[in-house]
């Protein structure tokens, strides 16, 4: 039996394996400009120096912030979005492939998009501000507000993508139920909560995982969008490697800060788990 | 009998053929291929050059241009993602002027003293050759001269101001009068054309970013008085509070409707400004940026060169392709046809009293004071840093003494680790 799954195994170690294990092995190594790119074993030095980073902790709560809020804000609109294409109504076909769209939009095109969408003076949206108050937004350069721009262009981004897993998993739910819980004279409204959303469960679940992971190691609308400004108050912790390894050619941290930020979303992946796993849901259906 | 004959034209036929393919593939075995990497908008403006260089030199060298991404710091990520693998597939790169020395400490480029004499070197405009040396080593070859300048409306005044005081001055006045709705525009926005702005600023107030011993100079007095200013620009409304998201295009949209009074860019803004959808077109001056002290003046450095990769195995090949790309014929085109700087002062001086100058007198005039950035392989992690500061105090008013004591302390903490300078 091993022998007949050993070349599947190869080539997940292959492709998985050896990537983490590089990355591990990087992380212990002084590995930038400063000695010319050679690796010297430095003794964990990356890894107190990444502890001691208030730049790195400052972008773990960033980077967060930014995960919850959007993935949250997206299952909610997701849900209401999969519950309205559920329904049966002329042109169904045509507005699910409509509302598919900005997912199958490249990233940095529709980041690029937003920008110039919050783009003060010259947006619609700071020009309809700037009607109704005689003011500036300053959507793109408030500290204060600018993480939520692009909380925004995530969430029209991927809610679809929710939407689309969520929709498969209401067509899953048998209509003898509602039937027979209207025969009991339960309300549609009751329904939601009592057949809909348990049915949906594992579907929620599998999805906040899905976009958790990704929302966490967020870069490309952020580099497009804001570049991580103003005052580094939107920068996120896969941009921060990203200009560790190819701006300041500074290998061996770039892969402890991807390392620690690994460490940390499967520690965030188990937090949503085991709360799942509190309230006696499986993802098994 | 004609059976025989059609088997000896076949036989001819074939003899032909085959050796027309071996004199074609021994021919094309001589000529050496060497690969390019230029960002987009060079790529479309060399093309005809190269065209050129091909056929002048069919069979002994081709060019192949790789054709990069638009912005600058995308092509610097494509040429490192194949760098750092030690055998690079482009020849030759044409590389920013804050790219050389971290490339050089990488150990990437080949120093090209070899082929460029002193005698070459004195042929480029003095401003011109700055940024092209490492430690005394010659490593790049500039292709065209960039440098941060300092629109002005003509139509609205007599002639552009020299200090900061008087741009502020004459700002509020033409805000007063409702002839412009702001005085002047920059790039605020945290990234790279944040740290040109603030060179050319604490230059202009006799500051300094890092001095020629590697001693991080950001917390001196003048350099905090040029932060202050540049705040009370945004502060007082002379400059919009939406700056701080302006990068080179928005600078040059509010500037080009007419919105503004002042703007610094780029010289490329000089053809923008010159089109029919322009409401200044005919109406705009350039100088070099205001100073406390004439000698002060300067305008930041930002050119594009030529560096030859250390794994090219067709070193001598591509320096020739080099010099054919930066002759003085190809920088009249580049000129003409692109409005690009040229780097030879033999193409300034031909073009001083030409109708088709355009800026070019005052360019040169910038050029011999213009300033490289900090020449340090930390420069990247430097300049980020100090736009993240900079960017706290102009959005997020912050203390300006406080942020910049803190970007002296993050900035030699890079300089120290690196390497650069010991406390």
């Amino acid at each position: 039996m091993i022998v007949l799954i050993l070349p599947a195994l190869i080539l997940i170690g292959f492709i998985f394996g050896y990537p983490i294990l590089r990355y591990i092995w990087i992380s212990f190594h002084t590995s930038s400009v400063a000695n010319g790119l050679i690796p010297q074993f430095n003794h964990g030095i990356n890894w107190s120096r990444l502890i001691n980073d208030a730049r790195f902790w400052q972008d773990v709560l960033q980077t967060s912030r930014f995960a919850f809020v959007s993935v949250s804000l997206e299952l909610v609109l997701a849900i209401a979005i999969a519950l309205f294409l559920n329904q049966p109504f002329k042109g169904k076909g045509i507005i699910r492939a409509v509302s598919i769209l900005p997912w199958a939009l490249p990233t940095t095109i529709m980041a690029l998009g937003w920008r110039w969408i919050f783009n003060s003076p010259y947006g619609p949206i700071d020009r309809i501000y700037n009607n109704l108050t005689g003011e500036s937004l300053n959507l793109l350069s408030n500290p204060k507000i600018t993480w939520i721009a692009t909380v925004i262009a995530d969430t029209w981004k991927t809610t679809p993508f929710i939407a689309l897993i969520i929709l498969a998993g209401l067509q899953t739910i048998p209509k003898d139920l509602y039937e027979a819980f209207e025969l009991e004279g339960g309300t549609q409204f009751k329904a939601l909560y009592k057949i809909t959303l348990p049915m949906i469960i594992p579907y929620i679940l599998i999805s906040v995982v899905f976009r958790l992971a990704q929302a966490f190691g967020v870069f490309d609308l952020i580099q497009v969008m804001t570049s991580g400004g103003p005052a580094g108050s939107t920068e996120s912790l896969g941009l921060y490697a990203y200009l560790n390894a190819m701006r300041f050619l500074d290998f061996g941290y770039s892969s402890t800060i991807m390392l620690g930020s690994f460490v940390l979303l499967i520690m965030g992946c188990l937090t949503v788990y085991c709360i799942f796993k509190m309230t006696k849901i499986s993802i098994q259906k | 009998m004609t059976s025989l004959r059609k088997y000896l034209y076949g036989l001819i036929a074939v003899l032909i053929m085959s050796s027309w393919l071996i004199v074609s593939l021994a021919a094309d075995q001589n000529t050496v291929k060497v690969n390019i990497l230029m960002p987009a908008p060079f790529d479309d403006s060399t093309r005809e050059i190269i065209r050129q260089f091909n056929k002048e030199n069919q069979r002994k060298i081709e060019v192949n241009i790789t054709r990069g991404p638009r912005e600058t710091e995308a092509v610097s990520d494509l040429a490192i993602s194949s760098l750092i693998l030690g055998k690079s597939p482009y020849d030759a790169i044409l590389m920013d002027v804050t790219w050389l020395p971290k490339y050089v400490e990488a150990g990437w480029l080949t120093p090209l003293d070899e082929w460029f004499t002193t005698n070459e070197i004195s042929k480029v405009e003095e401003g011109a050759q700055r940024g092209n040396t490492y430690k005394g080593v010659l490593y790049r070859w500039p292709l065209v001269a960039d440098i941060g300048m300092l629109y002005w409306r003509t139509d609205l005044m007599k002639k552009p101001p020299d200090t900061p005081y008087e741009l502020v001055e004459i700002s509020k006045e033409l805000q007063k009068e409702g002839k412009v709705k702001y005085g002047y525009v920059w790039q605020g926005r945290q990234y790279e054309g944040l740290s040109c702005v603030f060179l050319e600023v604490i230059t202009g107030f006799g500051g300094e970013w890092i001095d020629e011993n590697g001693k991080v100079q950001l917390n001196e007095n003048s350099n905090i008085r040029a932060v202050t200013w540049m705040n009370n620009l945004i502060k007082e409304g002379v400059t919009p509070k939406s700056v701080t998201n302006f990068s080179e295009p928005e600078a040059l949209q509010s500037f080009k409707s007419g919105n503004a009074a002042f703007m610094r860019n780029w010289p490329y803004a000089w053809k923008e400004l010159q089109k029919a959808d322009s409401k200044v077109k005919g109406k705009v001056g350039v100088s070099t940026m205001v100073a406390e002290n004439k000698e002060n003046k300067t305008a930041t450095l930002g050119s594009w060169g030529l560096a030859i990769t250390k794994s090219s195995i067709h070193q001598n090949e591509v320096a020739e392709v080099i010099k054919y790309l930066t002759n003085e014929d190809s920088q009249r085109k580049l000129y003409s046809e692109f409005g690009y700087t040229p780097t030879a002062s033999k193409v300034f001086n031909d073009y001083a009293d030409s109708e088709e100058n355009g800026i070019l007198n005052n360019l040169r005039i910038s050029l011999s004071a213009s300033k490289p950035r900090p020449m340090v392989a930390a420069y990247a992690q430097i300049s980020d840093i100090l736009q993240r500061h900079l960017s706290a105090i102009f959005t997020d008013s912050k203390d300006v003494k406080k942020e910049i004591y803190k970007a002296q302390e993050n900035t030699e903490k890079v300089m120290i680790s690196a390497g650069i300078y010991k406390k």
